[in-house]
């Protein structure tokens, strides 16, 4: 029924984005890849526990240890749920639980999605985000992401191996270049930013102001907590601001 | 953090780290291809006109950007997370926020030194207890509650977030970044040339817009290479000095 509705209400030019994110095997797959995280958590506890002895670990260890990690969790994990409903308009319920949820994250995500959506002469978000912008912006995220995951199916057996030394190859040219591409990266989206409009502009001021203000304080009161909910915290406040800005 | 020890796996753990690398592999490759499937779908059969040319265009653009961080990330972790455990990482996400804390507090819980048998079962069993919040609680509050509130959500509320959601995410992650790199030196080089891309380079060539980021990306990898502090030394295995200063892991930010 639904999948009947999906091939009736895609339309290239469409922006009613949620009718083809929602569409029945996207949410399968989501689903799929939540199920699959979920099996891999039982292998590996049920293996932990069968090498508990030889490594010298009782049950109960190994129990304390899995209670400390979720609770050590808790915090952190609402902080994503937090940044990933802010996302929820842009990419609909499924893309992000697997894109921002889980795999990938917020920032790198959505850079990707504004990225591919360049590529097509279109803005994120903007009146021309169409269904086929959406499309072509969650194939990017999603290969990109892809390419994160076929990396570490390939580097961690050779790392394993031995081949770490690899990384002590050029330390400098390790510390180097991701931090500059990294810096550089998003310098130049925020950037990107500025010119759209003045409220865009207000928006990524309040944005950054958040931001700044959370680290200082969580570096004064010594709250760690408050660096992992600093991007949610941030992200919602420019957004209540674009909101006043644009109706005003 | 701690420095993985090739010999670690002894004969006692051997069968662990079978059945881990194992089905770890197996797992990953699992999530890899569900979370392409959905995408693939809405691409080709979607009905929205969509080419191959979209897709390789739109995909070599973040490439450009990111491609860099497919390889680095895992060389970065492996050797604080150990092969096992990074079958689990790179799928959960968020680790150095997350997985990293939640595997320190559970090896001094049960008094286990990293890089031990010991401290290796520890992290892994939280890693896994993690795990389960994370895609509970994601489950919950975004899946379930997230698209009731989407659905009563107001729709110009609504076209606002979506049309805004770019500068309220970019400011605050920059800041993020350049709290967290503390250089001042390629962070100046990196805004300088923003600045100069944005302003002058693309509207003198609009054809250049849609590799802007990349652009930005590689001038100043350039600058902060040919321009980098030669009076500092950076050590190899930046993992092990504690929060791995330098290396800028996607999980960060």
């Amino acid at each position: 029924m639904q999948s009947l509705s999906v091939q009736v209400l895609a339309e290239a030019g469409s922006t009613d984005i949620l009718a083809v994110a929602n569409s029945p095997l996207v949410w399968v797959c989501a689903l799929g890849v939540f199920a699959v995280i979920f099996v891999q958590t039982l292998i590996y506890v049920k293996a932990a526990r069968k090498a508990g002895p030889d490594a010298g670990m009782s049950s109960q260890e190994l129990t304390r240890s899995y209670r400390a990690g979720a609770i050590a969790s808790v915090g952190p994990s609402l902080a994503v749920v937090l940044v990933a409903i802010a996302l929820l308009a842009l990419f609909g319920t499924p893309a992000v639980l697997v894109r921002i949820g889980l795999i990938g994250s917020a920032a790198t995500e959505t850079a990707s999605a504004g990225i591919a959506a360049t590529t097509m002469g279109a803005t994120l978000g903007g009146p021309d985000y169409t269904q086929q912008i959406f499309a072509i912006a969650f194939m990017a995220m999603s290969l990109s992401g892809g390419m994160w995951m076929l990396a570490t199916l390939i580097l961690t057996p050779i790392l394993k191996r031995g081949g770490h030394r690899l990384s002590a190859m050029n330390p400098a040219a390790m510390a180097i270049i991701p931090c500059a591409a990294l810096l550089g990266a998003f310098s130049m989206l925020a950037v990107a930013e500025a010119p759209k409009s003045s409220v865009h502009l207000v928006t990524l001021g309040v944005s950054a102001v958040v931001m700044a203000g959370c680290l200082f304080l969580a570096k004064k009161l010594g709250a760690g907590w408050l660096k992992e909910w600093a991007l949610g915290f941030a992200i919602i406040t420019a957004l209540a601001v674009a909101f006043v800005a644009h109706t005003a | 953090m701690t420095t993985q020890i090739p010999t670690r796996a002894g004969a006692g753990m051997a069968g662990f780290e079978a059945t881990t690398s194992r089905w770890g592999r197996i797992t990953m490759l699992a999530g890899l291809v569900l979370s392409l499937i959905g995408p693939c779908y809405l691409v080709f059969f979607g009905g929205l006109d969509i080419t191959a040319g979209h897709v390789w265009l739109a995909f070599l653009a973040v490439a450009a950007t990111f491609g860099i961080f497919w390889i680095m990330e895992p060389l970065t972790y492996f050797p604080i997370l150990g092969s096992a455990a990074m079958y689990q990482a790179f799928m959960i996400g968020n680790i150095s926020n997350k997985l990293l804390p939640a595997a320190i507090v559970a090896q001094s819980t049960v008094n286990a030194r990293p890089g031990t048998k010991r401290g290796d079962l520890a992290a892994v069993m939280a890693i896994c207890g993690a795990a389960t919040v994370h895609l509970v609680s994601l489950l919950l509050f975004v899946g379930v509650l997230g698209t009731w509130l989407i659905s009563i959500i107001p729709m110009e509320l609504i076209d606002v977030a979506r049309l805004y959601i770019l500068p309220a995410v970019m400011g605050a992650v920059l800041v993020q970044i350049i709290a967290t790199m503390k250089q001042l030196r390629p962070t100046l080089f990196a805004i300088a040339i923003a600045l100069l891309v944005q302003f002058v380079l693309v509207p003198l060539v609009p054809q250049l817009a849609m590799g802007a980021t990349a652009i930005g990306v590689a001038a100043t990898i350039a600058l902060a290479w040919f321009g980098r502090d030669r009076t500092v030394t950076h050590h190899a295995h930046l993992a092990d000095d504690g929060e791995g200063e330098g290396t800028a892991p996607k999980e960060e930010i």
